[in-house]
């Protein structure tokens, strides 16, 4: 049987969490937290002439490159032992140490999908700010290491648009605004091509928001365990975090009938195992609202998120404009609070309302201009419409024409990953 | 992780999920592949949400391999055993699948640790049908009673059209293993793979471990079968099974670590490429530290020459302004 003839794997390596499955499915199979644990013990011991200290060395090599674990395996190995270190092999959106993810590929090949790499096409994902030789390091292991018949490597926000394409328009020009764990970007893309030098990036993510929250309850003297109170407001972010219209109106809201607004929340401290409750209040809405107003979160950066939008697509090449503003698409886990859509596209439209009034208060009503449409998309997938719009690709069959293939490669070299054509299927 | 898990992730995964979060329940329809070409079909609906339809596709059998509607020998029987009334088979099955299984999760032991390792069990259905009549020559094998086909050599499928041989005798059961690999340098790294495995199977602390051999050429017990099943790019492997190495709970582990050797030896290669290659960075590393280290001289002499080009082109003027 063909390769080609079996669903491609699709793996997006994110900052925080890696998003791995076959393409066709509609979710990922596993989520997993980016990090690998591994146990160097056996490299920092004294390099001496003696034979036993050779053998011993030489016995803790021989298993030391599989005494390794990687996701929640690993992060609860860490903390049980002092043996294992912790590696963040991405940072920033980058690859920082190609070991460590290198052995991340490997068991999530192995052990999370356990599938034959030498059966399935592939599809990585990379921000839209690496390097090419950072892409041609990724095939070099791909290739040569699990042996794949065929890589294609996709920029993570083409494919967040591709996984709003398939209800109704086909759609590869417009602005991603991907709001992950470990940062923001606004990316405009027209027809699928990445418009490098107008990306935009915004120092607050969905970590903030969760570290406002905890300092808001915190102030409060809310009565939550301090070794558990980062999971704590992580989780009061994701269950009961919204997005408001008003802050003043949603002040007074919750002054006037706080019992249907202030949620409780009860746990069990990890140490002592007593049960605890605390009130959860304002922070409900504004935790998402430093997005908004960032100075009431960080002193120096203060744009809020739809003024930087629109300024990457005021940079963005003037016959593009139109088309971007039509489609703006979320994707990211912290995009998916309630009504942040909504508040977007308010805030982003009046932006540009008020520069189009000026432009015709300028010549004095001789000039009329067409108005602008503003349009912010939100698809209830858009937590990993990058996973997702990577599945809904490889599932064309123009994916396995793009690949970049292992005869290509032995052909050409690693050189060959440095471009990815974008294709067909894509429109 | 040194050995490949029995049971599938993704299918303790979903069930566990389904069994925990019962709050919503939703579609759920989903494949996946598993390596030597095994595909999971899972659907759940909305109106039955504690019902799974799993369908299960196995490899296709080379010729001289024996299957029974599509599946192997005692997989069936092997299927009602290990589920009982869980499990209901659907027949026929699903297009394109060689199994198609109805399990009312409703029926699952009320019990936390035996729902577990229920769970655990469905999830390794793999082992269960593929390896179905692999167990049955080792209970027979265990028990010491004698199997209808002593003697004769017995073809399992293990791999997309590929096969292993086994040939049970009274006291004890020979497994051969052809090893095949795609690519040039996998077929080398597997080669010293296998006699390294083999010297260390003499080592004292594994004595008690299955005989082990490795050779080149297909060995004498497989004169019968026909040449093109032999074709093997990386030699044969034996392992002789004796009857203390199937019985009880060792069972289980035995007849899932044969009918998966061939994965676990490509694993390992892989692995072991892993390896090469961090290796080799850090070597290139080291070397470009010591390029590094050597750098500041170069940099002052560039100074210099760069002075000496200014003077130069002051000099010359205009005539090297292509620079």
């Amino acid at each position: 049987m063909d390769a080609a003839s079996r669903p491609a794997v699709v793996i997006d390596n994110g900052t925080g969490y890696t998003k791995m499955g076959f393409a066709g499915n509609v979710e990922p199979c596993f989520i997993t937290p980016t990090v690998v644990a591994v146990n160097e013990s056996f490299l920092n011991q004294s390099r001496s002439s003696n034979k036993a200290n050779w053998l011993a060395q030489y016995n803790a090599g021989v298993m030391a490159d599989l005494d390794f674990f990687i996701g929640e395996e690993a992060l609860t190995r860490s903390r049980s032992s002092s043996t294992y270190n912790l590696s963040y092999p991405i940072q920033q959106g980058q690859v920082e140490n190609w070991d460590t993810m290198e052995r991340f590929w490997q068991q999530c090949i192995f052990n999370y999908l356990r599938c034959d790499p030498e059966d399935h096409y592939f599809l990585l994902t990379e921000s839209p700010l690496t390097a090419p030789e950072s892409r041609e390091y990724t095939g070099e292991i791909m290739f040569e290491t699990f042996n794949v018949p065929g890589l294609y490597i996709a920029v993570q926000p083409v494919l967040a648009l591709a996984a709003g394409y398939t209800t109704t328009k086909c759609e590869m020009t417009g602005v991603v605004v991907d709001v992950g764990d470990g940062g923001t970007r606004v990316v405009p893309v027209a027809d699928g091509y990445v418009i490098g030098s107008s990306i935009k990036s915004i120092p607050i993510s969905g970590k903030d928001v969760t570290q406002f929250i905890l300092q808001l309850m915190k102030e409060r003297g809310e009565n939550v365990p301090p070794e558990d109170s980062f999971e704590v407001a992580r989780k009061v972010k994701e269950m009961y975090g919204y997005t408001c219209s008003d802050i003043v109106k949603e002040f007074n809201k919750y002054d006037k009938e706080p019992n249907k607004y202030i949620k409780q929340w009860t746990g069990i401290k990890p140490k002592t195992g007593a049960p605890y409750s605390c009130d959860i209040g304002y922070e409900r809405f504004l935790g998402p609202e430093i997005f908004f107003s960032p100075e009431m979160y960080n002193t120096n950066f203060t744009i809020p998120l739809p003024s930087v939008i629109d300024k990457c697509i005021q940079s963005a090449p003037i016959d593009t404009r139109r088309a971007l503003y039509k489609n703006i698409v979320l994707s990211g886990g912290s995009t998916m609070f309630k009504d942040f859509h909504r508040r977007l596209q308010r805030d982003l439209k009046k932006i540009v309302d008020a520069r189009i009034a000026a432009s015709v208060a300028r010549y004095g009503g001789e000039i009329k201009s067409q108005p602008i449409e503003v349009n912010v998309a939100s698809h209830p997938i858009q937590r990993f419409a990058v996973w997702f719009g990577g599945s809904v690709l490889a599932s064309t069959p123009e994916f396995y024409g793009a690949c970049h293939t292992k005869a290509e490669y032995e052909e050409h070299g690693a050189s060959i990953c440095r471009t990815n054509p974008v294709f067909k299927g894509m429109y | 992780m040194i050995l490949l898990q029995s049971t599938s992730r993704f299918l303790l995964q979903i069930l566990q999920n389904r069994l925990l979060s019962s709050e919503k329940s939703v579609d759920i329809d989903c494949h996946s592949v598993e390596f030597d070409d095994v595909r999971y079909h899972v659907q759940f609906s909305v109106k039955s949400p504690l019902v799974m339809v799993l369908s299960v596709s196995l490899p296709t059998p080379p010729p001289g391999t024996v299957f029974a509607n599509g599946l192997p020998l005692g997989a069936i029987e092997a299927i009602k055993s290990a589920y009982g009334e869980v499990v209901q088979i659907l027949d026929p099955p699903k297009d394109g699948y060689n199994l198609t299984m109805r399990l009312n999760l409703a029926k699952l032991p009320q019990d936390e640790e035996q729902r577990q390792t229920t769970l655990v069990k469905i999830a390794s259905v793999r082992e269960v049908v593929l390896g179905a009549p692999l167990r049955m020559i080792l209970q027979h094998l265990a028990s010491r009673t004698v199997s209808p086909n002593v003697g004769q050599v017995v073809a399992l499928v293990h791999r997309a059209k590929e096969s292993f041989f086994l040939i049970p005798q009274v006291e004890k059961a020979t497994v051969i293993f052809p090893m095949r690999f795609k690519d040039s340098i996998d077929m080398v790294l597997a080669t010293s793979f296998l006699q390294e495995f083999v010297e260390a199977r003499r080592a004292t602390a594994l004595i008690n471990a299955p005989l082990c051999t490795w050779s080149p050429n297909p060995p004498q017990e497989l004169k019968e079968v026909p040449s093109e099943a032999l074709a093997a790019n990386a030699g044969f492997v034996t392992f002789v099974i004796y009857p203390r190495h199937a019985d009880g709970r060792k069972l289980d582990k035995t007849a899932w670590s044969l009918s998966t050797f061939h994965a676990y030896v490509n694993y390992h290669v892989k692995c072991s490429e892993g390896f090469m290659h961090t290796r080799m960075r850090r070597r290139v590393e080291s070397l470009i530290q010591a390029l590094d280290r050597a750098k500041p001289e170069l940099e002052t002499k560039n100074a210099t020459q760069g002075i000496n080009f200014k003077r130069l082109s002051l000099v010359d003027g205009s005539g090297n302004s292509n620079f």
